[in-house]
């Protein structure tokens, strides 16, 4: 049996410097150039005063897992082989937060409040690479 | 306090579960008809027809958007508008309100509700796939592998980490339901259930087990609203709707900075504040379920456990038939089935059934005033509803 594709992002004009930077194995993080504010996720307008002109800055990627799950079973299509993998809600240390795995063989030892930091995995199509968390541990 | 506008004169539904052979239109017909009945009204009484969304056939959700029960159920150059309201699991809250606001500014006199859709008899992995769109972005989250499971874990992490609730009271939550469903004849699920056999159930996402999280069903409901001052003269049992509050907290839930409280304090304090009347006024909480950790959070906010945590309060039996304050007495989407936008409406046409006293072995003595809970997507909003038997 051939399992689906898991989804991958489709890029908007306003997150492509995010998903290239990526690529880059560099984090970066929206910021609004009039209020100065860190926004996540990439959005057209700055949410909090409106203002059109945006700038990516680059970030250390740090931050805690605010809440997590070990998905182990019941996965959407095209995760099955990736049982038991974490999702995780991530607070970053700039304020603002994100969705994400937490990878590593460690990841199931995982706890809400953990530091992590950003790491980047290139998905199967080998163009795609995601922004993912490892434990920062010791 | 606002004045009462509206009341609820008349209600339908049919069993959830697995009912293949059982069309969304025949399931739709058959609510309709019955909560027409049950107001001693006939179609052509009905102004306003609001049929909320479908997921599961999308050529069955443009029918309702294009008014075809208008023309199935007689109502054609009578309705005065075929409008559909949707907004997920919140639907049932939202478009009572609607409809409220609508016989509020004279658009409307009567005005009819359905829900009617065909989830449960999703092949499984569509079913997954469907409701993992549902509130989870596409380009940021749906990478990752969230799905509507994983909503339900992450929600109950945050709070199990920040209230100390234990596996234990949350399983009770579902006990809790179950007692509720073995006197509902059209719940999907009837057979007791133990706090044992929630633990000892699969692990899917932890901290949930199989038994922690909903199974889809097919369903239908509907519910027909009127102008407050006319209710009496329709029916003998009219619902009068009393407050709303509501709030939206976030599209995804990684968005949401406040996990373990969602809006539910700011909600309540509004839906309290309009109706005149408080936590103590309470003797039913319809709560919106779908996982076991949303009960709680309402519970907490809305401030009817006496002070309690909202996890030791059902534990000790408080929400149990016979305990002091009666949840979601048709075994909630946990026990009665997860019918997609229904879920949340069969919980809001339960609320009317009891205050009616229509709700058979399972019925609420003394039932004066009642709260109603819901949420959409991935819990995106919290809203909740204040309703009684007594218009002030």
């Amino acid at each position: 049996m051939t399992e689906t594709q898991r989804p991958l992002p489709h890029a908007t004009a306003w997150s492509a410097p995010y998903w290239d930077a990526a690529r880059d194995k560099r984090f970066v993080i929206q910021h609004c150039t009039d209020c100065d504010r860190p926004i996540m996720y990439p959005r057209r307008f700055c949410p909090h005063c409106l203002n059109d002109t945006l700038e990516f800055r680059p970030s250390e990627g740090r931050g805690e897992i605010y809440t997590m799950t070990v998905q182990v079973a019941g996965p959407p299509s095209g995760f099955g082989d990736r049982l038991p993998y974490v999702v995780a809600v991530i607070r970053l240390d700039e304020g603002v937060q994100l969705m994400s795995n937490i990878v590593g063989d460690d990841r199931e030892s995982a706890r809400i409040g953990d530091r992590v930091r950003v790491d980047f995995e290139t998905v199967e199509d080998g163009q795609t690479v995601l922004p993912v968390f490892r434990l920062e541990r010791g | 306090m606002k004045q009462v506008k509206s009341a609820v004169v008349g209600i339908g539904e049919v069993p959830s579960g697995k009912f293949p052979d059982r069309s969304e239109l025949e399931a739709a017909m058959i609510v309709c008809r019955e909560a027409i009945l049950d107001a001693g009204l006939s179609p052509r009484d009905i102004d306003v027809i609001l049929p909320v969304g479908a997921l599961a056939n999308s050529h069955w959700q443009v029918d309702l958007v294009f008014s075809r029960l208008c023309e199935e159920l007689g109502m054609l150059r009578s309705v005065k508008m075929n409008c559909q309201v949707m907004a997920g699991g919140a639907t049932s809250s939202s478009v009572l309100t609607v409809a409220d606001a609508l016989i509020a500014s004279s658009q409307a006199k009567r005005v009819l509700v359905v829900h009617s859709d065909a989830v449960g008899s999703l092949p499984k992995q569509r079913g997954i796939d469907l409701f993992a769109t549902t509130g989870v972005s596409e380009e940021w989250e749906a990478p990752y592998g969230h799905n509507m499971n994983a909503v339900g874990a992450l929600a109950a992490a945050r709070y199990m980490h920040e209230t100390g609730t234990t596996e234990e009271e949350m399983a009770a939550v579902c006990v809790s339901l179950r007692k509720w469903a073995e006197l509902n004849p059209h719940a999907m699920y009837r057979t007791p259930l133990t706090i044992e056999e929630v633990l000892s159930s699969k692990m899917i996402a932890t901290p949930l087990r199989s038994r922690h999280c909903n199974m889809l069903a097919d369903g239908a409901s509907a519910f027909v609203v009127a102008a407050a001052e006319d209710a009496a003269s329709i029916t003998d049992s009219p619902v009068y709707v009393r407050g709303h509050g509501s709030l939206v907290t976030h599209y995804t839930l990684s968005q949401d900075t406040d996990l373990a409280k969602l809006g539910f304090v700011e909600a309540g304090r509004q839906a309290y504040a309009e109706s005149g009347l408080g936590p103590k006024d309470i003797q039913l909480a319809s709560i919106y379920d779908a996982y076991p950790v949303w009960p709680l959070i309402s519970l907490d906010g809305l401030d009817l456990c006496r002070g309690e945590r909202a996890g030791a309060f059902v534990a000790a039996g408080e929400t149990d038939p016979g305990g002091s304050l009666p949840m979601t007495t048709n075994g909630g989407m946990l026990s009665m089935g997860h019918t997609a936008v229904g879920g949340g409406v069969a919980v809001l046409v339960e609320s009317f059934r009891q205050l009616m006293g229509k709700a058979g072995e399972r019925q609420v003595p003394n039932l004066v005033n009642a709260v109603e809970t819901a949420s959409g997507g991935t819990w995106m909003d919290s809203h909740v509803t204040i309703l009684s038997r007594e218009a002030a």
